[in-house]
């Protein structure tokens, strides 16, 4: 008898080990942030775990961050989460093109001697 | 497939660098580079341990795809090992590009491309990420920009600090 599918089980792991360290602190994280890319604030002398996710429309591993409030992106066409560029695009054009379909589609057009093109979010 | 590890015994000259900037030959811990334009390649686990000695060194690491694709020879910079997981694996017919040491063109980190934010202090921190499922890896495909070069590189800001890493992925 199969085992009951749980969406959990395509959670990743994410470890940051500040235990013995002064770490980064929330502060320090704010004033590294530029442009898109922010430090992830991790305390000295804690360890941080993290579940991440990847994006079903593109190939992003996203932090679930326990602390946002904002309502995370999830697709109904493919079941599955989406990250917050793609969450924007879909909802504008309501397109549901999941990552596994965009390597089908590279490999037919490799496969046909065509230069695959992929445009990310 | 067979898994491969891709580790970095110690970075000694880790070079900060922004978005679309040249990443300086053996100044980060590797590119990885597809050798066909079919081949795709999973990222299993990344793991970063800090070895700075002595003050803290917020080290900001960024695994990213390139925007633009290093040429020439590609070789491994000082420490720097890939192995297979199983030494009964066979070598692949084209093999994975690996190293930070390019002969001719130097690549160039994706800014829209970024893939995981691994930054840590290299003084006492350890950073370990791992997917669970095929689905979770991240993805190299073909041997072409954007999507078929990847680089673990530092991002500006913070104080770069010495770290060791490794990556584990699988080609198919």
């Amino acid at each position: 008898m199969p085992g009951v599918f749980s969406k959990r089980s395509f959670e990743g792991y994410l470890e940051i080990d500040h235990r013995d360290s002064p770490g980064i602190s929330q502060e320090l994280s704010d004033r590294e942030s530029s442009g898109n890319f922010r430090p992830i604030p991790a305390e000295g002398g804690k360890k941080l775990q993290l579940i991440t996710k990847r994006c079903s429309h593109c190939p992003r591993i996203v932090i679930m961050r326990p602390e946002r409030t904002r309502a995370r992106g999830y697709c109904p066409k493919c079941d599955g989460f989406v990250c917050d560029d793609c969450e924007l695009k879909r909802v504008i054009t309501g397109v549901c093109r999941p990552w596994k379909q965009i390597i089908d589609e590279w490999y037919d057009a490799a496969a046909k001697g065509q230069v695959p093109k992929i445009i990310l979010p | 497939m067979a898994r491969r590890i891709l580790a970095m015994t110690t970075q000694t000259t880790l070079t900060a660098t922004a978005d679309t900037t040249n990443l300086v030959n053996g100044s980060y811990p590797y590119a990885l580079q597809g050798s066909s334009s079919t081949q795709l390649t999973n990222i299993w686990e990344v793991s970063i341990a800090g070895q700075a000695a002595s003050s803290s060194s917020p080290t900001f690491m960024l695994l990213s795809y390139d925007s633009t694709i290093g040429t020439g020879a590609q070789t491994q910079g000082t420490g720097g090992t890939d192995i297979a997981t199983n030494p009964a694996t066979a070598a692949l017919g084209s093999v994975v590009g690996v190293g930070s040491v390019f002969a001719t063109i130097l690549p160039q980190r994706s800014a829209t491309g970024h893939l995981l934010n691994c930054s840590l202090n290299a003084f006492g921190g350890v950073y370990f990420w791992r997917a669970n499922r095929v689905e979770e890896c991240m993805t190299m495909l073909g041997n072409t920009a954007s999507l078929g070069s990847m680089s673990l590189s530092a991002f500006t800001g913070g104080t770069t600090g010495l770290i060791g890493c490794h990556t584990i992925y699988e080609t198919l």
